[in-house]
């Protein structure tokens, strides 16, 4: 193993935040002073980019709102042309508490995960405490990962993840739809250890969710369609390789 | 019960009908032909619109052609199988021009997503608290030298 630390950045996608942004960006300094920030401005319409600008952080702006797997998309290849070992990505909305992205972090360097995803569900194993909605969807694309990939994930649609530069390449190259359910099991099926780390997340209090009403009702059927894209296309990736 | 043509000439398209159509392809080609000129329809899709015009004005003027393609579809009037032959046409186009959005929309989106990398770049270049672990590295190699 190299003696060199690890550089790691950290992603926070933004779409209008700016009810939580100034504290989140302020909680990541504070938590986590040696690693380097990067917030993604997808197209905010708010005072976001003003309160990020005064802030003096790193912003990697969108001339319009991409949407969310984009955004990512962007802290990826941002990553990758920065040189970077390790990507934390993290909500703008304040639900993640970036005390916690240490222990996660700590797992992923011991454990050797390629990604590991920080789980509200997998300490108790229990969606009962959420909204009747979510319980259904994350139910839904748990078994639909767990058909797929063969390994069951708790919190498919979680926005913290620590991610190795090996998948760096893969996720930079192909499109999903929010980098949830499918790109889990397009990584699984590639052969990358991904893993959960029980995390506790807050609920969003203020900001725009990236999901419209419109796409709360195509999303189930998106993701679907690509988890089953994303699994044809990791067998052919395999193959070539 | 299914109504059967009696003669060869009841399916055949009434001269009327076929100096309309023409006169409509004829439109057609020549606002096709107009929009390329202008630089206003990529040639790319003018040639798929004359191709597709130009083969349905000749089918209707042939009546032996027409009818050809009246079987071939299994269609009993050639104007039904004008009318399924039209709508396989939109389908495609539909198809074609949906992928050539997305394809636009994709590359769109790269460059705003290479643009916004470029610029954040630039700035943590200048900012304090920020040191480029490509430039780190590279600076550390040297420095063994």
């Amino acid at each position: 193993m190299s003696s060199t630390p690890a550089q790691v950045l950290v992603a926070v996608p933004a779409y209008n935040e700016e009810a939580t942004i100034e504290k989140v960006v302020s909680r990541v300094w504070e938590s986590m002073p040696n690693f380097d920030l990067l917030v993604v401005n997808d197209g905010t319409r708010d005072n976001t980019r003003r309160i990020l600008e005064n802030l003096g952080v790193v912003t990697a702006t969108h001339l319009c709102n991409l949407g969310y797997a984009r955004a990512i998309q962007t802290a990826i290849k941002y990553a990758l042309a920065c040189d970077y070992d390790v990507l934390i990505t993290l909500d703008a909305d304040g639900q993640h508490h970036p005390e916690q992205v240490l222990a996660l972090y700590d797992e992923t360097i011991s454990c050797g995960w390629d990604v590991l995803i920080g789980s509200r569900y997998v300490g108790t194993k229990d969606y009962s405490h959420s909204p009747p909605g979510r319980r259904l969807g994350m139910q839904l694309f748990s078994q639909l990962v767990k058909f797929a990939s063969g390994q069951r994930i708790y919190d498919t649609s979680s926005g913290l993840k620590v991610m190795r530069r090996n998948v760096f390449e893969p996720l930079a190259q192909s499109l999903f739809v929010d980098f949830h359910a499918e790109a889990i099991v397009y990584l699984i099926r590639l052969g990358y250890r991904v893993g959960e780390y029980p995390i506790i997340a807050a609920e969003r209090t203020h900001g725009q969710s990236m999901y419209s009403f419109l796409s709360h009702l195509k999303y189930p059927l998106k993701t679907s369609l690509l988890v089953l894209l994303g699994l044809i296309e990791a067998n052919l990736r395999r193959r070539r390789n | 019960m299914l109504f059967q043509p009696t003669s060869t000439l009841e399916v055949i398209l009434p001269l009327r009908a076929v100096l309309v159509l023409d006169l409509m392809g004829l439109f057609f080609l020549i606002w096709v032909l107009n929009l390329i000129r202008h630089g206003r329809l990529y040639v790319g899709y003018g040639v798929i619109f004359i191709a597709a015009i130009l083969g349905t004005m000749i089918t209707l003027s042939v009546p032996k052609l027409l009818l050809g393609v009246t079987h071939l579809v299994g269609a009993i009037f050639p104007a039904s199988a004008l009318t399924l032959l039209a709508l396989g046409f939109i389908v495609l186009m539909l198809l074609y021009v949906l992928s050539q959005l997305t394809l636009v929309s994709n590359r769109l989106a790269v460059l705003i997503q290479e643009l916004a990398i470029e610029r954040s770049r630039e700035s943590a270049r200048t900012a304090t608290r920020y040191i480029d672990p490509a430039q780190q590295k590279n600076e550390d190699d040297n420095s063994f030298r």
